[in-house]
């Protein structure tokens, strides 16, 4: 009797948490404004203190609470925010801001040059964001309104910077943001509904100046690492925004989710010894070219990313300012072609390369390079690598080529990632005259006529074939129907403002 | 009784201790660069390095994990390389979740083992062939997997319960109950299998005994039999298998975790150990082998306050 008593007792018990407690927490019926985004995140937060925030996953947890000086439109254009003025001196090194009038932070102070100038000095001397704003060698406040930023040299990446998280200005009082972020932002983090690691809470800042761009009356940011997890939460209504990954886009779809996409890495065959240092092959571009005609990008597309990415030969990406359509078909499929093309630098029978087997993360992307290699008569020695040492074998030099992807940035930090003497992705250092000559005449030109060089030296680096890039692989993003997202070009996480009420 | 435990306690205390010991070895042989972790991408090797040094990370190994250890007794497990956070303030927070998970993982595993247990050995015939049908499938079945089911089944297309998310107690007492639904069931189901066929078992030999006969001729009621004396004889067995499945339930609720989004200690130590987070990895490994040790202690008195035949040993 008791037993069965207890079984009833804790089945009704079940019954009764399930039938009340509400709904799930997400949004009420969606009006223009109004309601709550709950956002899913694969990443925790790292910190509110800007000094040690990285870019990417960060951004999406600090731009409620903090505004950035610019404001990076779904084009990568930069429009006025904090600023609403900004102007390079000739020579490219002395960068002068206008800052609006009249903003405050939650703590009551007043956002002007001093503060600014606070934060761009706190941010600069951290490790992550901070890295952007290393050109830096001096920041003045003249008037209250104005900040003049002096570079030790030309950065033609600063302003997309300054729209970014190195860009973000927190109350002078609160730089370590020990207690918690004090900022100017559109929103206020709400400390009774934030625990860390699990919910960020966000209300709206009631005296923001731009309250109209920001129609949602509250944000929760909930970190889920696990992508079944954050896909359950998806179809479950308990978010209404996360990314997900590629083999579930049909699910998505058919469960009647809206599938977008961003630019998300370049990935293909990173040839890194154009030296010849350890495979003397490689120092002969036209090697290097039939490396670029032995792979059929669109095939791999469509098979290895299903769809979601877009086949290029360019290692900028669509839409930026070095991108240059017609180089896209400088290199098809042709192996033919490519043979020719040994034999004619003198390796009729191709040559001898180890490269790392990756085929324990990246099964189909190792195979379409160990075809491509035997396709063309290269005798390919393979070394099983694991994923936690490849970052420092390749950068040690170990290697002379690999399958490689690096995450999507703007053409100057691309510049300075893999194509600058000492950059984190030469490993071996190569330079090429002609290529510093183009860096050093865009850092120097005015912001207007850098696409054009740009383009210059990206036709140079397809023709030398730096590297036989296959294409840009997407990042995929879900929401519900109660959520529209402005289409994004240029990063991976859309800025809050992006994303709207439905209707 | 007094010897007895503290043989268990001092027996626990060098399992605590060569465990940390042989996980602080295969940290620092994985080769993982977690400085580089730390710095992303486009760090060169300098900058790593340089983040390398300052983490102390190239200090003879012996020289790190005694200060490692002599922090560690002291009760300073040190901070997270990657977030700057106090270990023992991570997991002052993120243990609570996974012990109430694996905690009403247990507890219902005990009911379940135990009614279906009884109900077999009991009634035998038909029903008994069933439950240990079921109590195979049970076993076979990965927690994973019933947890995903679950999911999408009861979350996602029912929407009775929460996909993910965590609601503390101290929020509200419904909402923890709601959360905790479906992982505790998933890790339970798991564990169940083994349990109620080894209380079936025993169950079923206790009320095969003598001592059972005599107390049936004298005319006790046979609830009476099965409930405060042949259970009583039978328990220790279950509680034996139940205490081996207490460690497979906190290595189950790892994956639990993952999957239903909470944020425990499973997913703090998934994390750090991908990353190569040391002083996070080592500090939940300390802390889970201490737990472990001190469940199974707990049990080891319940099994000798039920048998007293057991203090003397």
């Amino acid at each position: 009797m008791k037993r069965r008593l207890l079984l009833a007792a804790v089945a009704a018990l079940l019954l009764a948490t399930a039938a009340c407690g509400g709904g799930s927490s997400s949004s009420e019926a969606s009006t223009k404004t109004g309601g709550t985004l709950t956002i899913g995140m694969s990443l925790d937060a790292t910190s509110w203190d800007l000094a040690k925030a990285g870019d990417g996953n960060d951004a999406v947890y600090n731009q409620p609470v903090y505004d950035s000086l610019l404001r990076m439109a779904p084009d990568g254009s930069l429009t006025p925010n904090l600023a609403t003025k900004w102007v390079y001196d000739d020579k490219q090194t002395t960068l002068t801001l206008t800052l609006r009038d009249g903003v405050k932070f939650t703590d009551g102070k007043i956002l002007d040059s001093a503060a600014v100038r606070a934060n761009l000095l706190h941010t600069k001397g951290g490790n992550a964001a901070g890295s952007e704003l290393t050109g830096i060698a001096e920041v003045t406040a003249p008037d209250a309104n104005t900040v003049k930023i002096t570079l030790s040299e030309p950065d033609p990446s600063l302003l997309s910077a300054l729209g970014q998280v190195p860009g973000m200005i927190a109350s002078p009082d609160a730089l370590d943001a020990t207690s918690g972020p004090v900022g100017s932002g559109p929103y206020v983090l709400d400390k009774a509904g934030t625990t860390a690691g699990r919910q960020y809470t966000y209300t709206r800042n009631k005296d923001y100046w731009n309250a109209s761009a920001f129609p949602y009356d509250k944000i929760v940011i909930l970190p889920m690492t696990d992508p079944a997890a954050r896909f359950n939460a998806l179809s479950s209504g308990q978010v209404d925004w996360t990314t997900i990954s590629a083999d579930r886009v049909d699910a998505a779809k058919g469960a009647g989710l809206t599938v977008a996409t961003t630019p998300g890495a370049t990935e293909g065959l990173y040839i890194w010894d154009r030296d010849g240092k350890i495979v003397p092959a490689l120092k002969s571009p036209l090697v290097r070219q039939a490396l670029n005609y032995a792979f059929d990008r669109a095939a791999i597309v469509k098979t290895v990313r299903k769809g979601l990415g877009t086949a290029t030969e360019q290692s900028f990406l669509p839409g930026d300012a070095a991108y240059d359509t017609s180089l896209d078909s400088r290199y098809p499929y042709d192996l033919a072609k490519a043979k020719q093309l040994l034999a004619q630098a003198g390796y009729p029978n191709g040559f001898d390369v180890t490269i790392p087997d990756l085929s324990a993360n990246f099964p189909q992307e190792q195979a379409a390079i160990n075809q491509a290699l035997a396709d063309l008569g290269v005798k390919v020695k393979t070394v099983p690598v694991p994923l936690n040492q490849l970052f420092t074998a390749l950068q040690g030099g170990k290697y002379a080529m690999s399958y490689f992807k690096l995450s999507a940035v703007g053409p100057w930090d691309i510049v300075q990632n893999e194509f600058l003497k000492n950059a984190a992705w030469n490993p071996f250092h190569t330079t090429d005259p002609k290529v510093d000559e183009l860096v050093k005449a865009i850092a120097a030109a005015k912001v207007d006529a850098q696409p054009a060089l740009f383009r210059q030296l990206n036709t140079y680096l397809v023709e030398q074939a730096w590297n036989a890039p296959w294409d840009v692989l997407d990042t995929v993003l879900a929401m519900n129907k109660k959520v529209t997202m402005a289409a994004q070009k240029t990063t991976v996480f859309p800025p809050i403002y992006s994303l709207k009420p439905a209707g | 009784m007094v010897m007895f435990l503290l043989r268990r306690v001092l027996a626990g205390l060098v399992l605590v201790l060569v465990v940390a010991t042989l996980t602080f070895a295969l940290l620092n042989l994985t080769g993982t660069d977690a400085a580089r972790n730390i710095l992303g991408e486009n760090a060169t090797p300098e900058q790593a390095a340089a983040e390398a040094a300052t983490l102390g990370m190239n200090r003879p190994l012996p020289v790190r994990y005694w200060d490692w250890l002599s922090h560690a007794v002291r009760g300073d497990l040190g901070t997270s390389w990657f977030k700057g956070e106090a270990v023992t303030s991570s997991l002052a927070s993120t243990l609570p979740i996974t012990l109430s998970l694996a905690l009403a993982g247990l507890l219902l595993s005990a009911l379940l083992s135990v009614g279906l247990g009884t109900a077999a050995a009991v009634r035998g015939g038909r029903l008994d062939r069933a439950i240990q049908f079921l109590a195979v499938l049970s076993s076979a079945a990965p927690s994973f997997l019933v947890g995903l089911l679950l999911a999408v089944t009861v979350a996602v297309k029912l929407r009775w319960l929460p996909a993910t998310g965590y609601v503390s107690f101290t929020d509200s007492a419904g909402g923890w109950l709601r959360s905790i639904t479906l992982p505790a069931i998933a890790l339970a189901i798991a564990a169940t299998g083994g349990t109620a066929q080894q209380v079936r078992g025993s169950l079923i030999d206790v009320l095969g005994s003598e001592y059972i006969r005599l107390l049936r001729s004298r005319g006790i009621s046979e609830r009476r039999v099965v409930f405060k004396h042949a259970l009583r004889n039978a328990a220790p067995a279950g509680l034996t298998v139940l205490s081996l499945q207490f460690i497979g339930l906190i290595g189950g609720a790892v994956i639990i975790e993952k999957i239903f989004g909470l944020p425990g200690v499973g997913s703090l130590a998934n994390f750090s150990a991908v990353q190569g987070d040391q002083p996070v990895v080592l500090g939940v490994v300390v802390v889970t082998a201490a737990i472990v040790v001190l469940v199974n202690l707990l049990i080891d008195i319940a099994y000798g306050w039920l048998n007293p035949k057991v203090r003397a040993a």
